[in-house]
């Protein structure tokens, strides 16, 4: 609905019929006027990014990355909306609600089937973006991060990566060469490399699984159990597979059978990853792990070795930022040309090396930036294997119950089995809505 | 431990010495009881403070040190070249007294009208008040943006509202609705009940009118709470994110917090610039409050009257 | 302070004997008071509704539209990104059949029961000690202030290092005291009562200040001539001190009930309602609704539910209160 609140003011009507149809007077409106058939672009443009934050970022985008784009299209200006990840939902739901849809929104892997289900997005495919030519330029998987239907919706700028990583000293130490290589060896390695003092506390984890969103966390081994999170035509859950429920029942046995981490040794909120202090021997991690590294510790740098988590397949977890243009948008064309600017190789290289992440694009694996960070190197050598988050448009109404599941698992209030049952009940029951 | 309100006064004393060393001892007991309450709100702060000139490679120590190894004050330096803090700066100060003056004066008014004068329907405005403080700020966010949206005949609407931004990215909307609190009006009423009815008699006696007793009788009556008032609507408005982050689009609008979260990045936390902002955004209220306490001494409202 | 008595006062000297002649003379001579002709009442109105009517406008206009709003979609099924449908009460059914929206309930209620009454006793207490003349006295003030002024987020932050297991404060005094380490925030059974500590730990330094306001409209003359009757200065406390604090300890009492009710950043930055839902609250579920799941109507329906609660809360204390003043 646009606006109860303005109606209020302006006088009386039944609620939602008005609504509706004030949202389609709004819709027609546009947020401007001027219009342009292709070719030359002129006019404003507004951009809702959560990324490029801060001066750096700033820095980046409007004194790099849009004079570039200026120089194409001179008679353009692209005024910017900066927010960041944790307030993103909080402007993009004032956005929408209001009808002021900026032309172009950055937003994560996950949330663009919602926003395309429900026509908030232009379709990138009827202004000719095929799945085809994007799947020239990027990995298959990653481009159907912004596909729902068949049809493009986003274009990906940056990946976010979670993998295994080991310190290989401490793994050599203990005479193992190489990391593991399947789920066996993962969790003898991990025993092994626990270290309890006397009284039994816990000094050094053999592998650590909390200081990272228990949701991804999960879904690395998910994936690399060959489970996944729905069915082929996302019509049904299906993390509570066999698959599934034997995923989150290893991580629920590294924790009370073979104790390699007490619940509370880490948290997301953990100012250091335990990897880089010696309190953990390997975990899961996410790529910019080497960026905290750089800063506080680079004399590890040849001490943290990625690796892939593999049970029956190897499993690597991506999520990520895309661009989108605006359904309402009035000069979607415009909208597009800036798109594919911000996901093209310069400037998407820029973005990434700024915030230490994967760059979406193929043909950036030789870059000197990724062949200086191991681990965005590693990641993006193995994006065949990264799988994503998301699927059905209720996703983002399902993901925020991950969480609190797996951790009733991992706290033993319930079985595997039963917490997954439980979150697939509240998914099917969204999925339903 | 006891209270003590008045001024020192003579107890029922056996001897002039016992007194005395009695005193003493209640005196340091007091002094004791107070340093460890002060010490107990002061240690996460000092924490904080003594995070903010760590470098990161201290930060990553096991155990963590608590005094720095080596005070890096750089990252002073550093943390204000993170964001346009100047800019954001002082936003936030006009802000924070354009948010204040307004507060003061309408809910003053307001809370001295609830409280004094006899209004019909006096306890239902007052109810009415106290009830539009319960529903949380989340819920209210989108109706008030889309309010500041369809502000008629402003940012290019018409008269319906329609057509343009309205009140978004002005300061007419980082500064009106966030300008009252339910709050104030309810404190300041209090406040005004408190004061004896026989100062309005004699003022009106004296040809005043009700508007000038408000302002000029009761209200200096009781700078202890405007002062309050004062202090915490300043600091909500310092301290306040969201609103300011949702209403403008404009980097030149926003304010000091947002520049703080710049440093609180979804993956990767920089702890030490985040407590170095902290540190310098809490200070200017540190300030104010010892500005403002002052204003609560005994005797103060009294000798007023007098 | 544990059983806080709100009460309101009626617009006169709270009733104090006549031992002690009012001491606060009006600027015209004392002598003239009870002889005052009594303004027309309807120039009171009048003046009343002048000095309310901007006020309440305002808040007619920027609150209670938007509570309105929120009333109304609170029976769709408004997602912000569709149109919103009416659905009747489907809303309040599934609130009404959601175990961690009742979950959030309780803990609300627990979290307020704890902070509010202790946060409110100590405070009271402390702006007492610290109205008298006394050494570095802005300090102590200060100090006890200072946990309000900081952003939540920040100080939260803090205070996840303090909670933390390994190395945080809290353990190495438990250890000290040779007492068995806890995980705090991660342990389902403590995490709650971890978030009351904090939540009690902030709430102290506005109780106090506006204690300490409150304090110094108190009538000096009443403890002068209370001291000569000989009493002691925790009688003076409780006879004298906190029947005149009535009026904000009313004040105290409903807005720190109303802000336990909405607590949210702490949350938010300390736990994210974990471990497993162990200290998830209303408000934050409110959120989670409308920003993270975009379900701004069954968001709308939960906030009307919290709403009501304390709209009865309010009430109840109102009603319990009035009678003994009117």
């Amino acid at each position: 609905m646009r606006n109860r609140s303005h109606r209020g003011r302006v006088g009386p009507g039944p609620l939602a019929a008005t609504a509706a149809a004030l949202a389609l007077v709004l819709a027609g409106c546009g947020s401007g006027d001027g219009g342009d058939d292709g070719g030359e672009f002129s006019g404003e443009l507004t951009l809702l990014t959560p990324i490029y934050e801060g001066s750096d970022g700033q820095r980046l985008l409007e004194e790099e990355i849009l004079p570039a784009f200026y120089e194409q299209y001179p008679d353009l200006k692209v005024s910017v909306d900066y927010t960041t990840y944790g307030n993103l939902n909080e402007k993009l739901t004032t956005a929408v609600a209001s009808g002021l849809v900026p032309d172009l929104m950055m937003m994560g892997v996950g949330w663009v089937e919602a926003f395309a289900a429900n026509g908030v997005l232009a379709n990138l495919t009827e202004l000719g973006v095929t799945t085809e030519s994007l799947n020239e330029v990027y990995n298959p998987a990653i481009v159907q991060g912004g596909v729902v239907d068949g049809s493009v919706y986003a274009l990906p700028v940056m990946l976010d990566t979670r993998f295994g990583c080991v310190r290989s000293d401490i793994l050599a130490d203990a005479g193992y060469d190489e990391p593991p290589s399947n789920l066996e060896e993962l969790r003898e390695y991990a025993r092994e490399l626990t270290v309890r003092n006397d009284d039994g506390t816990l000094e050094r984890a053999g592998f650590d699984m909390l200081s990272m969103d228990l949701r991804q966390m999960y879904e690395v081994f998910l994936f690399a159990n060959g489970g996944s999170l729905f069915t082929e035509d996302l019509s049904a859950p299906a993390f509570n597979s066999p698959e599934g429920v034997e995923a989150l029942q290893f991580l629920v046995d590294l924790i009370h059978t073979d104790r390699v981490e007490d619940i509370g040794f880490s948290s997301t909120d953990a100012e250091v990853h335990p990897l880089l202090n010696g309190r953990a021997a390997m975990g899961v991690c996410h790529n910019n792990l080497w960026v905290s590294l750089q800063e506080a510790a680079p004399e590890l740098a040849d001490q943290i070795q990625p690796f892939l988590i593999t049970g029956t397949q190897p499993g690597m977890f991506f999520g990520g930022t895309l661009v989108t243009v605006s359904a309402n948008s009035d000069k979607q064309e415009a909208a597009l040309a800036l798109a594919q600017h911000l996901t093209s190789a310069e400037a998407s290289l820029l973005a990434n090396e700024q915030r230490g992440n994967v760059p979406a694009r193929t043909d950036l694996l030789d870059s000197d930036y990724v062949q200086s960070n191991p681990l965005v190197q590693f990641a993006m050598e193995n994006l065949q294997y990264a799988q994503r988050e998301g699927g059905p448009p209720q996703w983002l109404e399902i993901r925020g119950d991950f969480a609190p599941a797996v951790e009733a698992a991992l706290l033993g209030e319930k079985s595997a089995q039963q917490a997954l049952d439980d979150l697939a009940a509240a998914a099917t029951e969204a999925m339903s809505r | 431990m006891t209270a003590a309100t008045a001024p020192a006064n003579a107890a029922p004393a056996p001897s002039r010495e016992s007194l005395v060393v009695r005193r003493i001892l209640t005196k340091l007991g007091l002094h004791i009881v107070l340093l460890f309450s002060a010490l107990t709100m002061l240690v996460p702060f000092l924490w904080m403070v003594l995070t903010s000139v760590k470098s990161p490679t201290e930060l990553l120590q096991f155990p963590p040190t608590f005094w720095p190894e080596e005070w890096v004050w750089d990252n002073y330096a550093k943390a204000l070249d993170a964001a346009p803090f100047v800019t954001y700066f002082r936003n936030s100060l006009f802000i924070s007294i354009g948010h204040t003056a307004m507060n003061v004066v309408l809910a003053s008014m307001a809370g001295y009208a609830l409280a004094r004068l006899p209004i019909r329907g006096r306890e239902v405005a007052f109810i009415f008040i106290i009830a539009m403080m319960m529903i949380p700020t989340y819920t209210k966010i989108v109706p008030q943006f889309l309010i500041v949206k369809f502000m008629p005949l402003f940012g290019g609407n018409d008269i319906f509202g329609q057509g343009g931004s309205g009140w978004l990215n002005t300061w007419w909307a980082l500064i009106i609705p966030g300008g009252l609190t339910p709050f104030a009006i309810f404190l300041f009423r209090q406040f005004y009940l408190t004061l004896p009815s026989e100062l309005e008699e004699a003022a009106r006696i004296d040809g005043l009118g009700e508007v000038r007793i408000y302002a000029q009788v009761y209200t200096p009556l009781i700078k202890p709470a405007i002062a309050t008032v004062a202090l915490l609507t300043f600091q909500d408005s310092w301290n306040n994110f969201l609103w300011p982050l949702i209403v403008t689009t404009r980097d030149d609008l926003r304010v000091i917090q947002v520049g703080l979260a710049v440093f609180q990045q979804q993956e990767n936390t920089q702890w030490h610039y985040l407590m170095a902002g902290t540190t310098l955004a809490t200070v200017p209220m540190v300030l104010l409050f010892l500005v403002a306490q002052r204003y609560f001494i005994q005797g103060f409202t009294n000798t007023g009257i007098k | 302070m544990t059983t806080p008595t709100p009460a309101v006062a009626v617009p006169a000297e709270p009733a104090t004997g006549d031992a002690v002649p009012p001491r606060r003379g009006a600027p015209a001579p004392a002598t003239r008071r009870r002889s005052a002709r009594r303004s027309p009442l309807r120039a009171q109105r009048r003046a009343g509704w002048l000095l309310l009517a901007p006020a309440l406008a305002h808040v007619a206009f920027w609150i209670a539209i938007p509570v309105v709003a929120a009333l109304a979609l609170s029976f769709t099924d408004y997602t912000v990104l569709r149109p919103p449908r009416w659905i009747g009460l489907d809303n309040y059914v599934e609130i009404l059949g959601d175990e961690v929206f009742r979950q959030a309930t309780w803990h609300t209620v627990v979290y307020t029961f704890f902070t509010v009454p202790v946060a409110m006793a100590v405070a009271v207490v402390f702006a007492v000690l610290l109205n008298q003349r006394l050494l570095g006295r802005a300090f102590y003030r200060a100090a006890m202030f200072l946990p309000h002024v900081t952003a939540t987020v920040a100080i939260s932050m803090v205070w996840l290092w303090m909670f933390n297991p390994q190395y945080g404060v809290l353990n190495a005094a438990l250890s000290f005291l040779g007492l068995p380490t806890q995980v705090w925030l991660s342990d389902p059974d403590l995490a709650l009562w971890s978030v009351i500590l904090v939540g009690i730990w902030q709430g102290i330094g506005i109780k106090m200040l506006i204690y300490l306001a409150a304090l110094q409209n108190l009538d000096q003359s009443l403890y002068e001539a209370a001291s000569i009757d000989g009493a002691s200065k925790v009688q003076q406390f409780f006879r004298i001190t906190l029947p005149l604090l009535k009026p904000a300890t009313f004040f105290v009492f409903v807005v720190s009930i109303i802000g336990a009710f909405q607590v949210f950043e702490l949350i938010y930055v300390l736990t994210d309602g974990g471990p497993a839902n162990a200290t998830t609250m209303m408000t934050y579920e409110v959120y989670r609704s409308a920003f993270e799941d975009f379900r701004m109507g069954l968001a709308s329906a939960q906030s009307v539910v919290l709403f009501a609660c304390l709209l009865i809360l309010t009430l109840l204390s109102r009603r319990l209160t009035r009678s003994h003043d009117e």
